[in-house]
């Protein structure tokens, strides 16, 4: 097999010294249980007088309501907007923002967050505001509708850079609208919220069993730190959580292809295909797979699409691992006279390797440059205890992290082919593009049976 | 043009953790920085010019190199706007050694691409391009890349860093100056040594006229992105002869232009050791440092740089407003010429901007993201789109509907009017005071981060202590000439106003 763009003969220069291996083991940290459940991670570092914290609330944007799309998103954006039981909101904004301090919360996907930052000097102070934005949020009402207000702002917003909203609007097709995987919140789903919506919200989501905290910095010790949180939200009581069931994902499998008309310099294409859910062993083989397909400028996508046929600035490939079936994407920006020529060429590049075995050469050189490059995923102290926490989050086995290099170093060709030709199935991909194709090359029927969508 | 000023920063003794030996095995010409103001970072010159920066930090094993050229687009040459840039792309594209079979054989086909190119652009250029000769000559062109294709490791220059673990790899071209930055696991020091000091010895511009394709692509998805749109509209419309007026990336019609002799013309003028600074952070030990780049990087010829005298903008005589239809929703930049970063005035602004837009307790935000409703957003920032010459302190804001870009307008300006005549209260200044300092502070926690800062303010400012000097200075500004500044630059005819709306 010759792939173009592949030498046979790629070496290190003549006068480049011995390597060594990268041998890094992330340090543990220290991990802790309160009374009412809360856990905590820690990791002292007195590099810079400086202290991060962050809680791993278990909420998400796919538990909203139906009709609430947006509900969980707007709760986390109100703890400290709205002000607390203690603290008025200017006061919470004077008092921050004079110390240089920071706490803010957010609703991701399958996660809520809320983040502290402040001088070691003013962490007593900056910890009390941050434990009642957690706890005793007070939701304030000019506050909850400014908050709105700017939701739909950005509602209205959503689709001025296409380049960004195609990643969007794609997923949402993929797993259906209705779907909590692929939906967005709307005008009239947002105005359905109350701020009787957003109190129960925080009342079922943010107790103290839900909850993990991990924290880095120049703190005293563990044990001093533990006790600080420990007289913040020690008396929080527990309280059992509700979460809503999450309809199975139902994939077509077959190929569809999307279209959004729009008159723009660029055409935007995204492709997606059916990925793993979270804890398959197939993740290691897959990172490999796509490591080598679309991981950087020397993968195949870069190399063919970029660098050979100079057809984009933008191309790669990643996947997404979810609860239930994540997804594997291919994303391309081209000019539009070429849109047909980028297309195939992704195509043929998924075919490929679902076909032919990579070069041991290739696959060893996507395996050394995750594995020599695992330290930075730590450049800090709090990145790397952040790191801890998320995987207990996400109900990772204890070892997973410290055991994530080996279980990678075992990915040989025969696996990549293997696990390619079992998850890249190429003729069965949703194609999503948003452009012009009054300028394209080929008709988008060419590659499928086309719907066409408006944008909205 | 990212927000990053705001950070002073005289904690005492900052980064005392950070050593992990001081070794006196310095060699003579090193020194450290001995204050505690500052961090302890290591300076070294090379004979030839080129200025080491060196800052241990010791969490990770890791390493990140920031190269920094005092060359950007700003010193590029009328109709050939974007070779800055492109140049950047070019410096991923390999050496004499690296990235080729044989460089020997190589140059003959290279050549033979540079003329069909150069004939085609001649024909593409003339007054009525034939469509046949263009055909013709298209083919050709294509027919010389396939030969010198034929002859190179594609990609050879990227996958050796895959090998090593880089994080990070890329490079960045502003007006002002061009980086190179990459990390690497600490036992990686010479190898970066090896190829990095190759690269800027040796560089071979291969694949030049597929990568200008690359580059287009860039330009065109810029063109589709309503921000990229605006600012690229204030930079032309507000110079008009200082060269800050040409957008970074190049004018499409320029880059379809460009040739590879003219970006070796330029790589030979500008990328010597004497317009660099090397930035290199984590864990590592100076000495080594400065011994390894005294091996691989002394050999790299001085030259004397060309002339950099452009044309000074003239003063703005009457307000300029641009308005832009664009597929998007409405949004606005307001530019005010500025004296520049080596005029006193400066500070003063700088604190300006700052009362302006400071977080949640800043004016914009709370007169008029809450308040009154208006904005969904604004900022200032103090200078765009350069530091080494005067440029534009700039308001980016957009309406929140139902209210539109021109009732914002008037709202941003009755605010800036306002701190013309009402100087700033004490409490708003030592808030911004304590977050500049807290800052200095805080961007010492990322390891390329602060690579950056420390490498381009010693490039462009000629001191990499510079943005704790500006904190100093702005420690100085009192209210009364913070309303002052505002009143001297912030008015209607030294601004040119970009705002983008929905064709109707």
């Amino acid at each position: 097999m010759n792939f173009p763009g592949l030498p046979a003969n790629f070496a290190m220069p003549a006068a480049m010294p011995k390597l060594g291996g990268v041998n890094f083991k992330p340090p543990r940290g220290t991990r802790a249980v309160l009374g009412n459940g809360l856990v905590v991670y820690l990791l002292k570092d007195s590099t810079l007088p400086v202290i991060h914290l962050t809680a791993y609330i278990r909420a998400g944007k796919i538990n909203d309501p139906a009709g609430k799309i947006g509900l969980g998103e707007m709760t986390a954006g109100l703890l400290k907007d709205g002000g607390t039981l203690k603290y008025k909101p200017e006061e919470i904004d004077r008092t921050l923002e004079f110390l240089a301090a920071s706490v803010e919360s957010s609703m991701g996907i399958e996660e809520g967050r809320a983040d502290l930052t402040c001088l070691k000097k003013d962490l007593d102070a900056v910890l009390d505001i941050y434990a009642d934005v957690l706890m005793h949020p007070a939701f304030d009402p000019g506050k909850v509708k400014l908050r709105r207000d700017e939701m739909l702002e950005m509602i209205r917003r959503r689709n001025d850079d296409p380049g960004r909203a195609v990643v969007r609007e794609a997923l949402r097709s993929f797993y259906g609208p209705s779907h909590p995987y692929g939906w967005r919140s709307e005008e009239a789903t947002l105005k359905a919220v109350t701020r009787e919506d957003l109190k129960a919200c925080h009342d079922n989501y943010y107790r103290p069993n839900n909850i993990i905290i991990a924290a880095a910095g120049d703190f005293s010790s563990d044990e001093e730190l533990l006790g600080e949180l420990e007289a913040r939200f020690g008396a929080w009581p527990r309280g059992e959580v509700k979460f809503p069931v999450i309809p199975p994902v139902r994939l077509k499998g077959e190929r569809q292809v999307f279209h959004i008309q729009k008159d723009v310099a660029q055409t935007y294409i995204v492709m997606l295909q059916k990925g793993l859910k979270r804890h398959d062993p197939l993740e290691y083989p897959l990172t490999i797979a796509n490591e080598i397909l679309g991981g950087g400028l020397s993968s195949r996508l870069a190399s063919e699409v970029r660098s050979r046929l100079g057809l984009a600035y933008t191309v790669y490939s990643y996947s997404v691992k979810k609860p239930d079936y994540g997804y594997s994407l291919a994303y391309c920006g081209t000019n539009p006279e070429t849109c047909g020529q980028a297309l195939s060429e992704i195509l043929r590049q998924y075919d490929l390797i679902s076909r032919e075995p990579a070069p041991a050469e290739e696959v060893k050189r996507a395996r050394d440059s995750i594995v020599n490059s695992f330290v930075f995923r730590f450049p800090t102290p709090f990145d790397l205890i952040t790191e801890r926490a998320s995987y207990e989050y996400h109900g990772y086995e204890a070892g997973y992290l410290d055991n994530y290099v080996e279980n990678l170093s075992k990915v040989d060709p025969a696996a990549v082919l293997e696990t390619s030709g079992k998850l890249f199935k190429p003729e069965g991909a949703m194609l999503f593009v948003i452009g012009n194709s009054k300028k394209f090359d080929k008709p988008l029927s060419e590659f499928g049976p086309v719907t066409r969508l408006k944008e909205d | 043009m990212a927000f990053s000023i705001i950070t002073a920063g005289t904690a005492p003794t900052i980064m005392a953790d950070m050593i992990k030996s001081r070794k006196d095995t310095l060699p003579p010409g090193a020194s450290v920085e001995k204050d505690p103001k500052y961090p302890a970072v290591v300076s070294y010159t090379l004979k030839n010019g080129l200025k080491l920066l060196i800052l241990e930090k010791h969490f990770v094993p890791t390493i990140s190199f920031t190269m920094i050229f005092k060359v950007g687009n700003v010193d590029g040459t009328q109709g050939k706007t974007g070779l800055a840039h492109l140049f950047e792309h070019m410096a991923f594209k390999g050496t004499k050694t690296i990235n080729s079979t044989g460089y020997e054989k190589e140059k003959p086909a290279l050549y033979k691409v540079e003329k069909a190119a150069q004939a085609l652009i001649a024909e593409e250029a003339s007054a009525a391009p034939s469509p046949e000769k263009l055909k013709k000559l298209r083919a050709a062109l294509e027919e010389a890349e396939k030969e010198a294709d034929a002859l190179v490791v594609s990609d050879e220059y990227l996958k050796i860093y895959t090998t090593l673990g880089e994080s990070g790899m890329n490079a960045m071209t502003s007006t002002d100056y061009t980086g190179y930055v990459v990390s690497l696991p600490s036992n990686r020091l010479e190898a970066w040594m090896v190829i990095e000091s190759d690269r800027f010895k040796n560089a071979v511009l291969r694949e030049f006229y597929r990568e200008r394709s690359v580059v287009m692509e860039e330009r065109r998805m810029g063109e589709a992105e309503p921000s990229r749109v605006m600012w690229e509209t204030l930079g032309s419309n507000a110079f008009t002869t200082h060269p800050y007026h040409n957008p970074t990336i190049g004018w499409m019609e320029d880059i379809k232009r460009l040739t590879r002799t003219d970006a070796e013309a330029f790589f030979k003028a500008f990328y010597v050791p004497n317009n660099a600074t090397l930035a290199v952070v984590g864990d590592v030990d100076p000495a080594e440092v400065i011994a390894l780049a005294e091996k691989y990087f002394s050999d790299w010829e001085g030259r004397p740089l060309p002339e950099r005298d452009y044309p000074a903008e003239p003063p703005q005589k009457s307000e300029k407003i641009i308005k832009v239809s664009f597929k998007a929703q409405p949004a606005l930049r307001i530019g005010f010429h500025n004296p520049g970063m080596d005029h006193p005035d400066i500070y003063a602004l700088i604190m300006a901007c700052e009362v302006l837009t400071n977080g949640k307790t800043g004016r914009f935000y709370k007169n008029l993201v809450e308040g009154r409703e208006l904005a969904l957003h604004a900022w200032a920032y103090p200078s765009y789109p350069g530091s080494r010459y005067p440029s534009l302190t700039v308001i980016a804001a957009a309406p929140k509907a139902p209210h539109t870009a021109e009732e914002l307008d008037a709202a941003l300006m009755a605010e800036v009017e306002k701190l013309q005549k009402e100087p700033p209260t004490r409490w708003e200044l030592d808030k911004i005071l304590n977050n500049y300092e807290a800052e200095m502070i805080k961007q010492l926690e990322s390891n390329s981060g602060i690579g950056m800062n420390l490498a381009q303010n010693e490039q462009l400012m000629g001191d990499w202590r510079y943005d704790w000097k500006v904190g100093e200075e702005l420690r100085r500004v009192s209210p009364g000439e913070i309303s002052i500044a505002a009143a001297k630059y912030f008015t209607r005819e030294n601004r040119t106003v970009v705002i983008l709306k929905e064709p109707r």
